[in-house]
């Protein structure tokens, strides 16, 4: 990668093209983006336009220019911006797609590995790890201060003496802190053979290469238990 | 003998035409649904008609009274056609009166059976029938009609209004990507209209895109130059309640402000047109077709407009299309020419 003086790096006009026209020939397209006439009902809709400098009405004007300098100044921080609600789909009077634009440039941004992907998906890295080791999406012992802030001032207190207070709980639990459920081992190969056929560990391998490498460890120990 | 021609539909088409054909001294035949003609400027009580503001009395009033007092004109209040048969190039018909059955040939036969306001309660984001003070158009022109412009939640007057543009129009979720034509330049008047009767009274206009095409256009800049109505580009994503009484309306300003949320008295939308039940049910009698959009199809929309695909049944107004009353009396004139023309050439 090219720096410029400014420590920006310099991104060759024909990489953009290339990452528009993987964009244009998506499946979904043709279906995402019509005719748009500026009228803001998706801006006006969108729950995330109230907090961030985030439009799909730009998105999707963005996307109509054709311009591949314009699409690319989304794919660093724009594109993450968005919740993935669709209200904006939902209400756009000439069913165009802000939302379903943004999904075909976030998977782009993922399947190439861009700074971007791996700085969002970071806190992913326990879940992802958790998911394939256990089947399990959340356990109690994920809930640190650290990780999860905007759970409020009550996480430190949350997070401590987690066995009493899982026994406190006034429903069957598993009496352990690091499962919710048990998983079955057939159910876990399946739940690989759904990713390998789906393409998450190549994407987690683009992503983050350090946690492929453990997620593959395991992933062969229970395909071979 | 005189011919007979039937005009269905009495609104500002049905009643131009008939007028027209009874005084070259045909015999028609006026048969309308409800129990008096004028059509939905009578139903709705339309005030004052864009663009020089002269009261809509002038126009469908007039047109009233000559069809009423023509001796000519057969008029069947509260009525429908039955059956239609062909009858080598006539047509026989049935028509269904409080008075029974009756069954009449018709040299040629004229369908001016006109629209129906876009109901907006079918566009569930704007709240239309969930906030007394949430209108339409056809609402305010009534409550001018009946003199009574207060909010309707409390009787008080408004101090801000916002018009909203295009509801049910251009927008591919109710099914109408057409343009109504009329709604921009009933919502300048009426803008306009507010802020003669409410001086002190905000006025708000949130487009797409304004149409008041043509010389409507003088309306437009008058409401902007004279009146002082604010005109805002960006269309309401949302109406929700807001605080004392009020009504949020919640969307893009898209050249200036970017998001808004600004609570108003009252929103009047700007509700299009549509082809109704009547297009359809007109279509299965006499056998004509519809277009994409809900109404009547024209044979040729530049050359022949007037003629239907069925030779000796002519359109006129509003039933192939949104249309303002200047046009749909237009057109029932020269669909009056293509009706005579047909009934001599046959006779």
């Amino acid at each position: 990668m090219e720096y410029d003086e400014n420590g920006v790096s310099i991104v060759p006009f024909e990489f953009k093209k290339e990452i528009f026209e993987e964009a244009r020939k998506d499946f979904r397209y043709e279906e995402y983006v019509r005719g748009c006439l500026n009228c803001g009902v998706c801006t006006g809709g969108c729950p995330p336009h109230r907090f961030f400098d985030f439009s799909p009405r730009i998105v999707l004007q963005n996307m109509k220019s054709k311009d591949p300098e314009l699409i690319w100044t989304m794919m660093d921080e724009y594109i993450w911006a968005c919740f993935q609600c669709f209200t904006c789909a939902m209400i756009c009077p000439f069913l165009n797609n802000p939302g379903g634009v943004i999904a075909i440039l976030r998977e782009i941004a993922v399947r190439r590995g861009f700074e971007s992907a791996k700085k969002v998906l970071k806190p992913y890295s326990r879940v992802l790890l958790k998911l394939t080791a256990y089947g399990n999406q959340l356990s109690p012992d994920m809930i640190q201060p650290d990780f999860f802030p905007d759970w409020g001032p009550h996480i430190g207190y949350a997070s401590t003496d987690l066995p009493t207070k899982r026994k406190a709980i006034p429903m069957p639990t598993l009496q352990v802190t690091n499962l919710a459920w048990d998983v079955a081992p057939e159910t876990m190969k399946e739940l690989y053979d759904i990713f390998d056929e789906a393409g998450v560990f190549k994407i987690i391998e683009s992503v983050d290469p350090s946690l492929y490498e453990i997620i593959q460890d395991i992933v062969d120990d229970v395909r071979s238990s | 003998m005189a011919e007979n021609i039937l005009v269905i539909g009495g609104g500002p088409a049905g009643m131009q035409s008939a007028t027209l054909l009874a005084d070259l001294g045909v015999n028609v035949s006026l048969v309308e649904r409800d129990s008096y003609l004028g059509g939905n400027p009578k139903k709705f009580k339309y005030k004052f008609l864009f663009p020089d503001m002269q009261p809509a009395d002038n126009v469908i009033g007039e047109l009233i009274r000559k069809t009423e007092t023509n001796s000519n004109i057969k008029i069947y209040y509260s009525s429908e056609v039955s059956d239609f048969k062909e009858n080598g190039k006539k047509f026989d018909v049935t028509i269904k009166s409080p008075n029974g059955n009756e069954t009449k040939t018709f040299d040629s036969v004229i369908v001016a059976t006109g629209f129906e306001h876009f109901d907006p309660a079918r566009d569930a984001k704007y709240s239309y029938q969930l906030f007394d003070d949430v209108i339409d158009i056809k609402d305010l022109e009534r409550m001018f009609g009946e003199g009574n412009v207060n909010r309707p939640s409390n009787g008080q007057p408004p101090k801000n209004v916002a018009f909203i543009l295009c509801v049910g129009s251009r927008d591919r979720h109710v099914g109408n990507q057409y343009c109504s034509r009329v709604c921009c330049t009933v919502s300048v008047k009426q803008a306009i209209e507010l802020r003669e009767h409410f001086p002190d009274c905000e006025v708000y206009i949130f487009y797409m895109d304004i149409r008041t095409y043509g010389f409507f256009e003088d309306l437009y800049w008058e409401a902007m130059e004279e009146h002082d109505v604010q005109i805002v580009k960006g269309r309401v994503a949302e109406i929700t309640s807001g605080p004392n009484n009020t009504v949020i309306c919640k969307g893009e300003d898209t050249l200036l402000r970017g998001p808004f949320e600004i609570p108003f008295d009252m929103v009047v939308l700007a509700s299009g047109m549509e082809g109704g039940p009547q297009s359809p049910e007109m279509a299965k009698k006499l056998g004509l077709e519809l277009d994409e959009h809900g109404f009547l199809k024209p044979q040729n929309v530049t050359l022949a407009p007037f003629k239907s695909n069925k030779k000796g049944v002519f359109l006129a107004g509003a039933c192939t299309g949104p249309k303002a009353i200047s046009d749909s009396i237009t057109e029932g004139g020269a669909a009056a020419m293509d009706a005579y023309v047909y009934a001599m050439k046959n006779k």
